[in-house]
C-alpha cells in the first residue's frame, strides 16, 4: 500500500461550547487516492477537509500531513503547496482570471514569463481558450466556467495535495457530467491525492477511488463503492445509496 | 491592484498640495480683535486704522470672535494685541465679581485686577457706556415729566414691560432693578430681542430693556431713562491691550489715548444705526469716524456707498474680491482638516482591524467627539491653541476622524468574506490579504467615509469664523447680526455650492477607486 498523504486521528470539533461539529473521527488518506466526502448538509464534510490545510484546528486530535502532526508546518507554506477549491469556487473578484490562475505562483516568488506559461498551460488544462478568458474578470463568467478556474487555480503550482469543496455544485446535470468527465480525464493523468467533497451520491461513486460517509459529524464508513454497496456499515448508507439516479458508475 | 490605497493617500496629498501655506511671521505686526456684534467690530475697525494711520506697524484684523471668552482668552495667550471691551464684561464675566453701580470703581478693580493677573491694560475709556437701561415710547408718557426710573416707579403699575428672556432672568436685570427701585408693572411679556422695537412702537408694550447704544434708539422716539440709583453695572468701553505689547511699541499707548473720551452715546447710537440699519460696512463708517476726528494723517477719507440692498448678484459682484478669498479660506481649512483626517484615520482603521477587540469601543469614543456641538469644540480649543486657523482646523478635524475610521474598518472588516478565506487558504500572509484584497474592495467603502466627511467638514467650516479662522462663515456671521439676508446669502450660497462640489468630485474619486470587477 502507498504512504500515508493525511491522516486524521480521533478528531472532534466544537466551534462552541458543548456543540459537536465532528466526533471522533479516524480518516486516512493515501498517497494518489482520490477520496470522497459525502453527507448531507451540515455534516461537518466541509469543516473536515478545511483540517488539511490548517484553516481549521481540531479541538482534540491530531492531523498530520506526509506523517508529520500540522501544527509543527508554517501554516502559509502549507497552504502554497496544498491546492484548495473553495465551495463558492472563491475567485478575487477584482483580479482577472489570468491573475487568480496564477495567484499562488505569485506568492511562491515565480517569474513572471513562468507564471504566464504555467497559466496558459493549465487553461488548456480546463479547456478554457487563454486568448479569449485570460483578461476577463470572475464576474464576466458563467457558474461552469468560474469553477474551472477555481480548479485551474489550485493545480497551478503543481502540488502533490488538492482538496476539492464541491467543484461541481449548483451546476446543471449536463454541465456537471462534463466537467465530471474531464476531471477523471485529470485524475489518470496527474496522479494527485485529492479530498473531494460532494453531497452527490452519483458523483461520488462515479469519481471516487475510495468513498467516507459522513453523518451528524460521525463517520459512518470508509471504502470502496464496491464496499459500500455489498458492505454498507449502516442503514444510513443503504438510505444514501438508493438515492442513486441509475446504476452506471464507470 | 492597490490603487484604492494610492488613491486615496493621493486625494489626502492633493489637498496639502492646493493650501496656500500660512505666513506666520510675528514681528511688527498687531493684531486687533473684536466680538462678534457691530459695535464691536466697529471699535475694533476704529482702532486697527488709526495704528495704521499713525505707525509703520501692519494690522491684523481678527474681528468676530465668538464672545468674550474667546476674545479674552485670545489677548491672555497672546493670539491677538487689542480688542474693545467694557468695564462691567470684565469685572462680572471674566473676574467673576459683583456689580457695582459706579462707573470709576468699575474701572479702577478691572484696571488693577488684569495688570496684577494679566499684564492687561485698559485704556483710557471711549466716553461712553453700552449699559443695560429701561426705555419707554415718548407717546406713552402722556406729556409726564418723565426722566430717571424713580420716576416710572410711579406710573409702572399701569404699565406693560416687554423684556428679553435673559434680562427677566439675571440678578442685574428685572429681579435686581424691582428690589432696589420697588418697581412693579402691570404684567411682564418675555419677547424676543429683535421685536421689541417694533412691539413698543406698535403700542404692545410700554417699558422695554435696551441697551443705551442700540442703533434703533436713534430713530425711535424712546425716552431713555436715567438710573438714577445707580442700580445698573456700568459698561464702559475701552482698549483693552496687552502689556507686552505696549511695552514693544510703546507709541501705541499714546495713539490710541487719542480716543480717550471721544465718543457719547449719542455717537455711538448714529454709528451703530448706520451699521445696523444702514448695511454699511465698518471699514467705512470707522474711516468716517476718524475723519471727522481729524484724528487721520492725510485725507484719506474713501467713502463708499456699500450697495447691500440691491439684491444678491450686485451685491456679491461687489463683494467679489472678498468672497473669493473667503472661499480660498474656507477650502484651505476644510482641506487641511479633511486632509489630516485621512492621513490619521485611513491608517488608525488599518490598524484597529488588525486589533478587533479594541476597535468598537476605540470607534465608539471617536464617534462621540460627534456629539460635540460645534461651537462648543471651538471654544474647547481656545484656551489650548489660541484663535485662528490652528484651533479651527484641529477642530474641523476631529469631525472628518469618525466617518473614515467607521467606513476604514467595517470596509475592510466585511470586505468579501469568500475572496478573504480563499486567499488565506491559498497562502496569503495576512499583510498579503489586506495589500491585495481588504483593501481594494474595501477602497469605494473608505472613499464613501471621505467623501461624508468632506461634506461635513465644509459645512461646518463656516463656524470657524467664530474664532477668527475667515472663511465663509465671516459673512454669514455679519448678514445674521445685521439681519442682513442678501449678507448671510452671500456666504451661505457658496459654502452650500462648495459642499455639492466637493460631494460630486469625491463622488467621482469613489467610482474611480472601484476595483474592476466589481
Ligand atoms: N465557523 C463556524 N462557526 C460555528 N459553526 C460552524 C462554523 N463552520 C461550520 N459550522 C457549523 O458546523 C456544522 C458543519 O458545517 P460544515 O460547513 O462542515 O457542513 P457541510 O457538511 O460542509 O455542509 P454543506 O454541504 O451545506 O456545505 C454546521 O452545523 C455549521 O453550522
Ligand atoms: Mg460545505
Amino acid at each position: 500500500m502507498n504512504p500515508s498523504a493525511l491522516s486524521i486521528r480521533d478528531v472532534s470539533k466544537e466551534f462552541s461550547p458543548g456543540v459537536r461539529v465532528l466526533t471522533h473521527v479516524d480518516l486516512e488518506v493515501v498517497q494518489g487516492e482520490t477520496l470522497i466526502l459525502i453527507g448531507e448538509s451540515g455534516s461537518g464534510k466541509t469543516t473536515l477537509l478545511r483540517m488539511f490545510n490548517g484553516l481549521t484546528h481540531p479541538s482534540s486530535g491530531e492531523v498530520c500531513i506526509h506523517g508529520e502532526p500540522i501544527q509543527v508546518k508554517d501554516p502559509i507554506d502549507l497552504r502554497r503547496h496544498v491546492g484548495y477549491v473553495q465551495q463558492d469556487a472563491g475567485l478575487l473578484p477584482h483580479w482577472t482570471v489570468e491573475e487568480n490562475v496564477g495567484l499562488v505562483a505569485l506568492l511562491l516568488g515565480w517569474e513572471p514569463e513562468r507564471r504566464t506559461s504555467r497559466v496558459h498551460e493549465l487553461l488548456d488544462l480546463v479547456q478554457l481558450d487563454p486568448q479569449q478568458f485570460r483578461a476577463r474578470y470572475p464576474i464576466e463568467l458563467s457558474g461552469g466556467q468560474r469553477q474551472r478556474v477555481a480548479f485551474a487555480r489550485a493545480l497551478a503550482a503543481d502540488p502533490a495535495i488538492v482538496l476539492l469543496d464541491e467543484p461541481f455544485g449548483a451546476l446543471d446535470a449536463i454541465t456537471r457530467h462534463e466537467l465530471q468527465r474531464q476531471f477523471l480525464g485529470l485524475k489518470q493523468r496527474l496522479k494527485k491525492t485529492m479530498v473531494m467533497v460532494t453531497h452527490d451520491v452519483d458523483e461520488a461513486l462515479r469519481l471516487g477511488d475510495r468513498i467516507a460517509v459522513l453523518k451528524d459529524g460521525h463517520l459512518l464508513q470508509t471504502g470502496t463503492a464496491t464496499d459500500l454497496l455489498n458492505a454498507p456499515a449502516h442503514d444510513y448508507i443503504v438510505q444514501l445509496l438508493r438515492h442513486r439516479s441509475h446504476g452506471d458508475h464507470s | 491592484m492597490t490603487r484604492g490605497l494610492h488613491s486615496v493617500c493621493l486625494v489626502a496629498l492633493v489637498f496639502f498640495v492646493l493650501l496656500p501655506s500660512p505666513a506666520f511671521s510675528q514681528e511688527d505686526r498687531i493684531v486687533v480683535g473684536s466680538k462678534n456684534f457691530m459695535e464691536s467690530k466697529l471699535l475694533a475697525e476704529i482702532f486697527a486704522q488709526l495704528i495704521e494711520a499713525r505707525t509703520d506697524l501692519a494690522v491684523e484684523r481678527r474681528l468676530g470672535l465668538a464672545g468674550t471668552q474667546v476674545c479674552f482668552e485670545a489677548l491672555r495667550t497672546g493670539a491677538i494685541d487689542l480688542y474693545p471691551e467694557y468695564t462691567g464684561t470684565g469685572l462680572v464675566s471674566i473676574l467673576q465679581q459683583p456689580p457695582t453701580g459706579d462707573a470709576r470703581t468699575a474701572l479702577n478693580v478691572v484696571r488693577a485686577e488684569f495688570l496684577k493677573r494679566w499684564d492687561l491694560w485698559w485704556l483710557s475709556p471711549l466716553g461712553f457706556e453700552n449699559a443695560y437701561a429701561l426705555a419707554i415710547p415718548r407717546s406713552r408718557t402722556d406729556g409726564a415729566p418723565l426722566r430717571t426710573i424713580s420716576d416710572l416707579v410711579k406710573i409702572a403699575p399701569s404699565l406693560t414691560g416687554g423684556f428679553g428672556y435673559e434680562f427677566i432672568n439675571r440678578p442685574d436685570g428685572l429681579p435686581g432693578l424691582e428690589t432696589r427701585y420697588g418697581l412693579t408693572f402691570q404684567r411682564v411679556q418675555a419677547m424676543q430681542q429683535s421685536l421689541k422695537y417694533q412691539a413698543a412702537a406698535a403700542g404692545e408694550i410700554d417699558v422695554l430693556d435696551v441697551y443705551t447704544t442700540d442703533g434703533r434708539l436713534a430713530v425711535y422716539d424712546f425716552v431713555v431713562l436715567e438710573d438714577d440709583r445707580q442700580f445698573f453695572p456700568p459698561y464702559e468701553a475701552s482698549g483693552l491691550i496687552r502689556g507686552s505689547t505696549l511695552a514693544e511699541h510703546p507709541e501705541l499707548g499714546s495713539i490710541l489715548g487719542l480716543l480717550a473720551n471721544a465718543f457719547d452715546a449719542g455717537t455711538m447710537r448714529q454709528l451703530n444705526y448706520r451699521l445696523q440699519e444702514g448695511g454699511e460696512s465698518p471699514e467705512v463708517v470707522a474711516r468716517d469716524t476718524l475723519s471727522a476726528l481729524h484724528l487721520l494723517t492725510g485725507d484719506e477719507a474713501v467713502t463708499q456707498p456699500v450697495p447691500h440692498r440691491d439684491g444678491l448678484l450686485a451685491y456679491a459682484w461687489s463683494k467679489r474680491t472678498t468672497l473669493m478669498r473667503r472661499t480660498i479660506e474656507h477650502l484651505s481649512l476644510a482641506g487641511l482638516a479633511l486632509g489630516l483626517g485621512i492621513l490619521v484615520a485611513v491608517p488608525l482603521g488599518l490598524l484597529l482591524e488588525r486589533h478587533h477587540t479594541v476597535a468598537e469601543p476605540v470607534i465608539r469614543g471617536i464617534g462621540l467627539t460627534q456629539t460635540i456641538p460645534s461651537i462648543a469644540l471651538l471654544a474647547f480649543m481656545i484656551p489650548v491653541f489660541g484663535i485662528g486657523m490652528l484651533p479651527a482646523v484641529i477642530a474641523l478635524w476631529i469631525y472628518s476622524l469618525f466617518p473614515i475610521v467607521r467606513n476604514t474598518y467595517s470596509g475592510l472588516r466585511d470586505a468579501a468574506p469568500q475572496a478573504v478565506d480563499a486567499a488565506r487558504a491559498l497562502g496569503m500572509t495576512e499583510w498579503q490579504i489586506l495589500h491585495w484584497v481588504r483593501l481594494p474592495l474595501a477602497a469605494p467603502v473608505i472613499m464613501a467615509g471621505v467623501r461624508t466627511a468632506g461634506v461635513i467638514t465644509v459645512g461646518t467650516t463656516t463656524l470657524a469664523a467664530f474664532i477668527g479662522a475667515g472663511g465663509l462663515g465671516v459673512p454669514i456671521v455679519a448678514g445674521l447680526q445685521m439681519a442682513n439676508t442678501t449678507v448671510i446669502l452671500s456666504g451661505a450660497l457658496p459654502s452650500a455650492a462648495l459642499a455639492l462640489m466637493i460631494d460630486g468630485f469625491l463622488g467621482r474619486v469613489e467610482t474611480w477607486v472601484r476595483p474592476r470587477g466589481v
